[in-house]
């Protein structure tokens, strides 16, 4: 009480404190996410290409174009595209139209949608040069080139598990190989779990990671995981040598994904490494083993 | 190095008024010539300050560090010594010779009516001065205005101030009149504070109980001045109380503070010792026992700041005195996981300074200083046997002397030189394991050496004409790569009446260091990086102008300034750039040009029991890149506007004596919008076979334009009460009510998937707008014993 007398509130404060006390409790009422209108202005599609080429495997191609960001959900595919493809010794291979559209909607099996299809499976060796040129009836027109990398074998692929027990025993997978003495050599490491059967290496990986060489040129690399396989597990490495272009075009995607929702990122370009539009266009050379972790 | 036309016509100018002030001297010889420091109650000195004789109408203000000088004719004259918020002195004197004089003013807490809010530079001086665009903040405006969490943030009441920008809501971050973060030189009683920011730019570092003043300049640069092209941000510790030991302290809602104060050997010194910790991780600590061992739990990771000043200050003898700075601050950030997965993530500054403060004669004084500044940051990923470290690191060693000379009453002349030996770790990698498989790094490290030297001269043409000319010659050297610069400074004052000034300056800047930021804010993880090859320095002009009218009796004064800014070799970063330990960090580089412009209004009320101010910027930022580099520049070469370009800019803050024992302050802020870059267009990548991404989930999204679409105009009004408690009204109770009205302002906007309930198909994309802070009440309890 003695506080009370020594410390007169004025008594036009009393509104003022109350609302105060309503303001605190208001504190984090409401929600600080909500959805707004964006008036976006008009935008010019592009025809969009990704292309994969592995030997042995017949070649495929999507063709889609992009699309408005506030335009429907499934990609555009236009239909008056034709294909074309370069053989290293100069054969001209036309791709057909034949799409499987059944992928687009399919979410579960891994397939991958393909708009254009070859007839016969390629053969490609490392340093085969192939081009691509891909045009519709609007004047769209995208030419591409790529040279197959030659593959680089995993040398050991290894496990360690952690000192836990019961279901928070895991290991960690090292995979090791030996990187060129040429510069700018790039990898994509994947680390699928299961029997390596087609259909679940179609399906997502545990692990699917890029680097490149600009620090350990020449040197062994080891690439590892955190602790996150169980004892009895079937590891598959598969390790695709690639180009700077692919390693650059993943990243710029990668890029600009993170710019979308986060506010201390800067809004990045695509770098494709085709020409009159946007896309990939690449030859897949792998080399894969398996381990059982025990 | 360029010398144009207009550098030699500075050139010129400069030397005319220094050699003007030679015959002046002989002219003034039976002049005395009166200096000294003028001292608040505890020892602290007040920067602006008035020493005058009234009868003579005659007088000057105290400098940033509390000195004056006054020339004044021999005989009995009547000296008086003001400084708001303090209790006037009036003393009588015989001058016969030339003396040292120092006032300790007491202060004036005690009577309602009287002055009760402070800010040490009066309106009047203000008016008189030929200094453009610069605010002058007292610690004791700032502790009582309104703030988020309660942490008094001097960086953010800087913010209120007409064509200082924030970068983002809650953010401490200075954009100054079209200026980037990185073009702001920071200091901390003359050392550079290379990362000003706590918690990624949420606080400041500066802790408020230690610190004495702030000013900021936008334009009109003194020639002491220099290496950054946008402002100077010159923080002055407090020096401690020299007649008693004093604890103060404050507990908060995230933070508490303590300080320690007092004299040293009798009052030949005094010293002041000061710390701060937030307490974030010793409740997310508890979260995380608590919910241990719960399967679809995530640990919060472990987030404190901490920091710690310290300043001494000790007098030799009549002519010397010693000053000894020190500054730590860390913030530290950690994980581990069950997985066992370690990762730390600590930065922070590290800053001292010795300073020797020399008079030679009342007319003539050195300041004297070496310092060390050291910012870093290192981020360290373990898990079993390998490691991952990366970092960077800038640590500068700077000598620097400083004259002050005052020949007589019409010429301030200051001269000087400082050097700068820097070195930049730019990249430090290291990866390793246990058994030696993996061992490889980087570490990149350049050194550079700047110096510079300086003459200004503040010279009293005839009582309504006053003019500054300064010149500043500055080099820099790293590697085999030198680069330098003539630096002219000017400005002129003209006094139409008692009560109107108009005011003209210009200052070229140049900036040899440069932030490398692939960010729109800035992160711990930036780094500084020295001109080189093709790291030309980047360069900024400004001209600015405006008029200054005392209204109301002298109770207002209302300014208004224009200025245009424009900038060659502006630094940015090509799309995708590698920024972290790249040994050839100047190909991530591009260059281009800025330029900005505007009208800032600016009316201020200093005394009375309300106080406060309104501010009203009109602007324009813009850049230019140019395709280079392999790049298409930034926006395809088409001029874009920063992030940070706003049209409008209103702040109001009001400060309201109530009674001796309570104060109430508001501030409202009105502002433009952010720029932010949204994408127009998207296509889905499927990536190869056995990828993990699709078509359906994550659209890539192509952005054609830089900074083409501006966020709802941002408003917000914080509420504030300061009562002091206790019999003597040491202590007090401090409340905060941040964002009152509980605004939503956008923070940033984003495009999320829709996806239908039942099968988690995507269906569509909508724009959501993400707001950061709610309306957050504080409470802080403020003691001292």
């Amino acid at each position: 009480m003695t506080a009370k007398t020594d410390l007169p509130m004025p008594s036009r404060l009393k509104p003022a404190t109350l609302l105060l006390l309503l303001l605190a409790l208001a504190a984090g009422c409401g929600k600080l996410q909500n959805d707004i209108n964006v008036p976006l202005p008009s935008y010019s599609a592009e025809l969009v290409l990704e292309c994969y080429l592995e030997p042995g495997k017949v070649p495929s191609l999507a063709v889609t174009t992009s699309v408005p960001y506030l335009g429907a959900v499934l990609p555009q595919v236009p239909t008056d595209v034709t294909v074309t493809l370069t053989m290293p010794n100069g054969t001209l291979v036309p791709l057909a139209f034949n799409p499987n559209y059944r992928a687009l909607t399919d979410t579960t099996s891994g397939e991958k949608f393909h708009s254009h299809i070859g007839r016969s499976r390629l053969v490609a060796k490392a340093g085969d040069v192939f081009k691509i040129d891909v045009q519709d009836t609007q004047g769209r027109h995208i030419t591409g080139t790529t040279t197959m990398m030659a593959p680089i074998p995993i040398d050991s692929v290894e496990y360690k598990f952690n000192d836990k027990t019961g279901t928070n025993r895991k290991a960690y997978f090292l995979t090791n190989f030996r990187d060129p003495a040429t510069p700018d050599d790039c990898y994509r490491l994947q680390l699928h779990k299961g029997t390596p059967t087609a259909k679940n290496l179609l399906k997502s990986p545990e692990v699917d990671m890029s680097v490149q060489d600009r620090l350990l040129n020449g040197q062994p690399f080891v690439l590892g995981t955190s602790y996150r396989f169980s004892a009895g597990d079937t590891v598959t490495a598969t390790l695709y040598h690639t180009d700077f272009a692919y390693y650059r075009f993943r990243q710029s995607v990668r890029d600009a994904r993170g710019a979308n929702g986060n506010p201390f990122a800067q809004p990045s370009a695509i770098y494709s490494n085709v020409q009159g539009g946007v896309g990939i266009f690449t030859v897949l050379s792998g080399t894969m083993t398996t381990k059982i972790v025990k | 190095m360029v010398f144009s036309l207009t550098t030699r016509c500075f050139w010129i100018v400069t030397l005319l008024v220094l050699l003007n002030a030679v015959p002046g001297r002989a002219q003034e010889a039976a002049r005395i010539t009166l200096s000294g420091t003028v001292r608040g109650a505890h020892g602290e000195t007040l920067p602006g300050a008035s020493v005058a004789v009234p009868a003579l109408a005659t007088g000057t203000a105290a400098d940033s560090v509390g000195h004056y000088r006054l020339s004044l004719p021999a005989g009995r004259v009547q000296l008086v010594v003001t400084s708001i918020g303090y209790r006037t002195i009036t003393r009588d004197l015989n001058l016969t010779k030339s003396q040292r004089l120092s006032f300790d003013l007491e202060e004036n807490n005690q009577e309602l009516g009287e002055v009760l809010v402070t800010g040490s530079v009066s309106l009047e001086q203000k008016l008189k001065t030929t200094q453009m665009g610069v605010e002058h903040l007292n610690i004791r405006e700032a502790k009582l205005l309104p703030a988020l969490f309660g942490e008094v943030d001097i960086l953010k009441t800087l913010q209120l101030k007409p064509g200082v920008q924030s970068g983002g809501e809650g953010t401490s971050g200075l954009f100054v009149r079209g200026g980037s973060s990185d073009q702001n030189l920071v200091l901390l009683d003359n050392t550079v504070v290379y990362n000003p920011n706590h918690l990624f730019g949420l606080f400041s570092v500066f802790n408020s109980d230690a610190v004495q003043s702030v000013d900021l300049y936008k334009s009109g640069f003194p020639a002491q001045f220099g290496g950054r092209l946008s402002s100077v941000v010159d923080v002055k510790l407090r020096e401690g109380d020299r007649q008693k030991y004093v604890a103060t302290g404050g507990i908060g809602l995230i933070s508490s503070r303590g300080t320690l104060e007092g004299p040293i050997n009798k009052g030949k010194g005094s010293f002041i010792v000061s710390g701060r910790r937030t307490y974030f991780d010793i409740f997310t600590r508890a979260l995380n026992k608590r919910n241990e061992g719960k399967e679809d739990y995530s640990p919060i990771p472990d987030y404190y700041f901490y920091d710690l000043n310290a300043k001494a200050n000790y007098t030799l003898g009549e002519k010397d005195q010693l000053f000894l700075t020190g500054y730590l601050g860390r913030d530290i950030f950690g994980f581990s996981s069950t997985g066992g997965f370690n990762f730390s993530f600590q930065w922070g500054n590290t800053l001292g300074a010795l300073r020797w403060n020399h008079v030679f004669s009342p007319k003539l004084f050195v300041n004297t200083t070496a310092s060390v500044s050291d910012y870093k940051y290192s981020l360290v990923n373990k898990l079993d046997q390998f490691s991952f470290t990366l970092g960077s690191r800038i640590t500068d060693y700077t000598g620097r002397t400083d004259f002050e000379y005052t020949p007589d009453d019409r010429h301030q002349v200051k001269f000087g030189a400082t050097a700068t030996q820097h070195t930049f770790g730019v990249g430090r990698l290291d990866a390793n394991s246990g058994d030696g498989r993996v061992n490889f790094g980087s570490d990149v490290n350049y050194y550079g050496l700047d110096g510079a030297v300086y003459a200004s001269d503040n010279y009293k043409a005839t009582d309504k004409l006053q003019l500054e000319g300064g010149l500043r010659l500055t080099g820099f050297r790293s590697g085999d790569n030198q680069y330098g610069g003539l630096e002219p400074r000017a400005a002129a004052r003209y006094s139409l009446n008692e009560k109107t000034s108009f005011k003209l300056n210009y200052a070229l800047m140049y900036q040899y260091v440069h932030l490398v930021t692939n960010s729109g804010a800035t992160l711990p993880t930036d780094i500084w990086y020295p001109s080189r090859l093709r790291v030309k320095p980047q360069r900024s002009q400004q001209v600015s102008g405006g008029g200054s009218f005392l209204l109301f009796g002298g109770k207002y004064l209302l300014t208004n300034e224009l200025y245009y800014k424009w900038g060659q070799n502006q630094v940015d970063f090509r799309d995708g750039a590698q920024l972290f330990a790249n040994p050839d960090l100047d190909a991530e580089f591009i260059f281009g040009k800025s330029w900005a412009y505007g009208n800032e209004i600016y009316l201020e009320k200093k005394t009375g029991r309300t106080t406060g101010w309104i501010g009203y910027t009109l602007a324009w930022s813009w850049r230019n890149f140019q395709p280079q580099n392999g790049t298409n520049g930034v926006n395809n070469g088409r001029d874009f506007h920063p992030n940070y370009d706003r049209r409008h800019n209103l702040t109001v803050v009001v400060m309201h004596q109530l009674n001796p024992r309570l104060s109430l302050t508001a501030s409202f802020i009105y502002t433009s919008g952010n720029l932010t870059t949204l994408p127009l267009g998207r296509f889905g990548v499927q990536d190869i076979p056995g990828s993990s991404v699709g078509i359906d989930p994550r659209p890539v999204p192509i952005y054609p334009d830089r900074n083409s679409y501006r966020l709802i105009p941002y408003h917000r009004l914080d509420l504030g009460a300061v009562y002091k408690v206790g019999t003597r009204r040491n202590n007090d109770l401090t409340l905060s009510i941040y964002n009152a009205y509980n605004r939503r302002n956008a923070y940033f906007v984003f495009f999320d998937t829709v996806r239908d309930k039942a099968t988690n198909r995507t269906t569509g994309f909508a724009a959501k707008q993400v707001s950061l802070f709610p309306v957050i009440p504080s409470l802080t309890y403020n003691f001292r014993f």
